[in-house]
C-alpha cells in the first residue's frame, strides 16, 4: 500500500513536467513569443479543406466502430455502477481521506509564467545601518534597534518571511539579526477563513498596542523609536508567546476588536509587567492581557482616519499580586490627494501611554506621548518633525519618585526631532534625522544627529495602513 | 418597550442589509476598469466596487482599513494580476478573513489569465532594472482585444459561482464583447494611417496600446520602470522624440508632468495624459474612456 502511494506520488510530482512540455503553446516562428490568442485559428488556414476532409473521414470510422462496440456518441455512456454503488464508492474515499472534502483537482498544465514561480515562502532582507553622532556620552536612546553609539551602527537586519501555509493560515516571522546574535521577533500563523470575521493569531507576536508598536522600523517616518514605546515596553516594543483573537465587527464602518494574551516576561518586551524579573505563569492571571479597538473612518477618497483604544494589563515583578496597567489611544491622520493624482503625503500621527503599576504599598503612574507630522512633498522627498514627551512618575500621595524600570527618571523629559528623507525607491532610503532631548534630571540637552540608510531586497509583503 | 424596541430597530438596520446584500453578488475589483466588466457583466445581479480610482496609481495604493470592509464582505474579488497589486492587496486580504475571495479560492479571479502578456521577461530579473514584473507587464486594461477576452472569461466564473444567473451573464458579456469589438474596428480604422507612428511615454502602461495599434514606443521618460527622470533623460528624450519624429507623449494623470509638459513643448509633441482607466466612481464607461485616448492621439498624428 504504502510503495503504491509513494509510485503516485512520483508520477504526481514528474507529471506537470511533462505536461508542461507537452501543452507549451507553439511559438510564433517570426518572433519567437508564445501567441496563446491565435492557437486555435492557426490550423485552419493552410490546407483546411484537407484536413476537414480526414476529420470527417476519421469521425465516420469512429461511428463504425462505437455501433460494433454497441455504444453511440450522442447515447450517455452506459451506467457502469448503480447509484448505491457509487454511495458506496464516495463513503469509502471520504473515510480513506478522514474527511467529506472533494479530492484535490488535477495538476494545470504550466505555463511560462507559473513555472518561475516557488514554493518557498517571500523572503526579503531589510538592512538598517546609521552614522551617529550624540553631545552625551550616555544618549538616552530607548529602542532596541535605535543608533546608539557615536560613529557607525548597524541598527539591524531583519529577515522576514512568509507565505501561506495552506487554505487556512498563513505564515509570518521575522527574524533579526545584531552584530553579534539572531534573535526571532516575530514568528506566527494567521488564520484566513473563519466565520463571522473572526481572525486568531498564534505564536510570537507583537501585540497590537497603539500603532507603532506592532510594525517594525522599516515602516517608521523616524530614524529611531519614540521613546514612550521604550519607556513603557522595553526596547524591543511589546511582544510575547501567545495567542490572539480579533473580530471584524458587521458596522458598516472598520471595527476591529482584538484580545490577547501573552507571556510578560522580558526585558525589553513586557519591561512594565514581569520585565527582567520572570516570576513565570502558574495561572492565567500571570500572563498579559492586551485588548484594543481599531476604527477607521475614510474621509472621501483622499482623507483618512484611523483612531484606536488600547489597554494592557499584568502582572508585575514587585511582588505575586502586584500588577500593571497600559492604557493608550492612537490617532493616525492622513491626506493623500488620490482624486487628482500625484505624491504629495501628509501624516500626522499621535499616540498617549498612560501607566499605572503597583509597587508594594504605593501605586505609580506616568504618561508618555508623541506627536509627528510628516509631509512627503515630491515622489523621492520628504520632511518630517515629532515632539514627545514622558512625564515623571508620581506615586499616590503625587510626589516625584522613581519606576523602578527608570531610576533616574524622575523629572519630565521632552525631546524634538526633524528627519528629512530620500527614497531613491520604495526599496531604500536616505534619512538625515537630528533631535535635541531634554532629560529634566540632566544638566544640559542633549543633542544628536544621524544619516540613516536602510535598503531592502527580495519580495517583502505589504504593509497595514 | 419602546427603547427594546429602538434598540431592535437599530440591530435590524445594521444587519438587514447585510441580508439584503446576500441576494446580489457582491463583486470587488482592484481596478476601475475591472469593475467596469463586472458591472457590464453583472448588471444589476452584482453589486459592484473598485478598491482604487482612475486617478490613482494602482502600484501605489494606501491599503486604507475601509478596503478590508469591502473585502470581508465580497464574494468575488477581480484583480489585474501580474503583481500588479503586490504591494497593497495581500495585507487587505488578510485583513478582510473572508475565506471566498483569498487567493486559490473560487471568488479569486485573476484576470490576467485571459490575455496574452506582453514584456514578459526573458532573462533573469532584478531590481536594479527598476520596477518589473515577472509575469509581464500588466497595464492590458488598455487594449481592447484583452478587455474582451476579460468580459468573456469573467462572465464564465461568475456564472460557475451564481449558476442561477449564468445565462444572464453569458448574454450579457456577449452583448459587451460585440460593443467592444465594434469599438476596436472604429479605432483600428481611425488609427490606421499611426501605424508604424513613434510616440513618447512617460511609464511602461502603453505597450499593449502600443502593439495593438502598431504604434513604436521609442523612449519613456522614466529612465527605468518607477524611476523618475532625471535631467540628462529628459535631454536623451528630448533628443529622441526630434531626431525620429514622435507626435505624441502619452501618460497617466497620476505621474507629475512638468517634466512631460517640458519635454513636449519643445519637441513639438502633444500631451496626451488621461486617467490609468475608466472612471468607475462617475459612471464613465471604458469605450469612451479609449475614445478619449484615441480621438487626441488619431489628432495629433494628422496635425504633423
Amino acid at each position: 500500500m504504502r510503495s503504491r502511494s509513494a509510485a503516485l506520488l512520483a508520477l504526481l510530482l514528474v507529471f506537470p513536467g511533462l505536461a508542461w512540455a507537452e501543452e507549451d503553446p507553439p511559438e510564433d516562428p517570426e518572433t519567437g513569443e508564445e501567441t496563446g490568442e491565435q492557437d486555435d485559428e492557426e490550423p485552419a488556414e493552410e490546407g483546411g479543406d484537407d484536413l476537414e476532409e480526414r476529420v470527417r473521414q476519421l469521425e465516420e470510422e469512429l461511428r463504425a466502430l462505437q455501433e460494433l462496440l454497441g455504444t453511440r456518441p450522442d447515447e450517455p455512456p452506459a451506467e457502469i455502477f448503480s447509484e448505491a454503488e457509487l454511495a458506496d464508492i464516495e463513503a469509502a474515499l471520504a473515510a480513506d481521506a478522514g474527511s467529506e472534502e472533494e479530492s484535490a483537482p488535477p495538476p494545470r498544465p504550466q505555463t511560462f509564467a507559473t513555472s518561475t514561480q516557488s514554493q518557498n515562502p517571500d523572503i526579503s532582507f531589510i538592512a538598517d545601518v546609521a552614522f551617529a553622532w550624540f553631545s552625551s556620552d550616555e544618549p538616552l536612546q530607548t529602542g532596541g534597534h535605535d543608533p546608539k553609539v557615536n560613529g557607525f551602527n548597524l541598527q539591524q537586519l531583519e529577515l522576514s518571511v512568509s507565505k501561506a501555509v495552506d487554505p487556512y493560515f498563513e505564515f509570518d516571522a521575522n527574524i533579526v539579526f545584531s552584530q553579534f546574535g539572531v534573535e526571532i521577533e516575530e514568528v506566527y500563523a494567521t488564520t484566513l477563513g473563519l466565520p463571522i470575521g473572526l481572525q486568531v493569531r498564534a505564536g510570537q507576536f507583537l501585540t497590537r498596542f497603539g500603532r507603532i508598536n506592532a510594525t517594525h522600523p522599516h515602516t517608521w517616518d523616524f530614524a529611531d523609536q519614540a521613546f514612550a514605546v521604550g519607556r513603557v515596553f522595553g526596547g524591543e516594543g511589546n511582544r510575547g508567546l501567545g495567542v490572539e483573537a480579533s473580530i471584524l465587527m458587521p458596522f458598516p464602518w472598520y471595527f476591529e476588536l482584538i484580545a490577547s494574551e501573552t507571556m510578560a516576561g522580558g526585558a525589553s518586551t513586557a519591561l512594565s509587567f514581569f520585565g527582567a524579573n520572570d516570576l513565570g505563569a502558574k495561572t492565567p492571571v500571570d500572563l498579559q492581557t492586551t485588548v484594543a479597538i481599531k476604527q477607521f473612518f475614510p474621509l472621501g477618497s483622499d482623507h483618512s482616519l484611523f483612531w484606536g483604544l488600547s489597554f494592557a494589563g499584568g502582572p508585575n515583578a514587585t511582588g505575586r499580586s502586584n500588577r500593571s496597567e497600559v492604557y493608550g489611544s492612537d490617532l493616525y491622520y492622513k491626506w493623500r490627494p488620490v482624486s487628482r493624482g500625484g505624491f504629495a503625503t501628509v501624516s500626522l500621527q499621535g499616540e498617549v501611554f498612560w501607566r499605572r503599576q503597583q509597587v508594594p504599598g504605593d501605586v505609580l503612574q506616568d504618561v508618555s506621548l508623541y506627536a509627528q507630522l510628516f509631509w512627503r512633498f515630491a515622489q523621492r522627498w520628504g520632511v518630517g518633525g515629532r515632539y514627545e514627551y514622558g512625564s515623571p512618575t508620581t506615586n499616590m500621595a503625587g510626589e516625584k519618585v522613581a519606576a523602578p524600570q527608570d531610576p533616574a527618571w524622575t523629572l519630565a523629559r521632552h525631546r524634538g526631532s526633524a528627519a528629512l528623507t530620500f527614497w531613491p525607491t520604495e526599496f531604500s532610503r536616505i534619512r538625515l534625522q537630528g533631535s535635541a532631548d531634554v532629560p529634566r534630571w540632566r544638566d544640559a540637552p542633549d543633542w544628536a544627529v544621524m544619516l540613516a540608510f536602510e535598503f531592502a531586497a527580495g519580495a517583502h509583503g505589504s504593509h497595514a495602513f | 418597550m419602546i427603547r427594546k424596541t429602538l434598540i431592535l430597530t437599530l440591530l435590524l438596520a445594521t444587519l438587514l442589509p447585510g441580508l439584503a446584500q446576500a441576494k446580489k453578488l457582491e463583486v470587488v475589483a482592484t481596478l476601475p476598469d475591472l469593475a467596469w466588466v463586472a458591472s457590464q457583466v453583472g448588471g444589476d445581479q452584482v453589486r459592484v466596487s473598485a478598491l482604487s480610482l482612475a486617478t490613482q496609481d494602482p502600484h501605489f495604493v494606501d491599503a486604507r482599513p475601509n478596503l478590508a470592509v469591502k473585502l470581508a464582505r465580497a464574494d468575488v474579488l477581480l484583480v489585474a494580476g501580474l503583481e500588479l497589486e503586490v504591494g497593497w492587496l495581500p495585507t487587505l486580504l488578510t485583513g478582510s478573513r473572508n475565506a471566498r475571495v483569498q487567493t486559490g479560492a473560487e471568488g479569486y479571479i485573476d484576470c490576467s489569465i485571459w490575455v496574452y502578456k506582453l514584456d514578459v521577461p526573458e532573462m533573469p530579473i532584478d531590481r536594479s532594472m527598476g520596477d518589473v514584473h515577472s509575469g509581464g507587464n500588466p497595464h492590458y486594461y488598455l487594449d481592447p482585444r484583452a478587455m474582451k477576452n476579460v468580459v468573456l472569461g469573467v462572465a464564465e466564473r461568475f456564472g460557475q459561482l451564481d449558476p442561477a444567473h449564468a445565462a444572464d451573464y453569458a448574454a450579457r458579456a456577449e452583448a459587451t464583447a460585440a460593443r467592444i469589438e465594434e469599438a476596436r474596428l472604429r479605432w483600428e480604422g481611425m488609427a490606421a494611417p499611426l501605424k508604424g507612428s513613434p510616440i513618447v511615454t512617460y511609464h511602461r502602461n502603453w505597450p499593449y496600446l502600443a502593439e495593438w495599434l502598431g504604434l513604436e514606443v521609442l523612449i519613456e521618460l522614466e529612465p527605468k520602470p518607477g524611476i523618475p527622470p532625471s535631467p540628462q533623460h529628459v535631454a536623451r528624450v528630448l533628443t529622441t522624440a526630434k531626431g525620429q519624429g514622435s507626435k505624441a507623449l502619452l501618460m497617466m494623470s497620476y505621474y507629475p508632468d512638468r517634466s512631460a509638459k517640458l519635454v513636449a513643448e519643445k519637441s513639438g509633441m502633444a500631451l496626451i495624459k488621461v486617467n490609468g482607466g475608466a472612471n468607475f466612481e462617475t459612471g464613465e464607461d471604458w469605450v469612451d474612456f479609449m475614445d478619449a485616448l484615441i480621438v487626441p492621439l488619431v489628432a495629433a498624428g494628422d496635425a504633423g
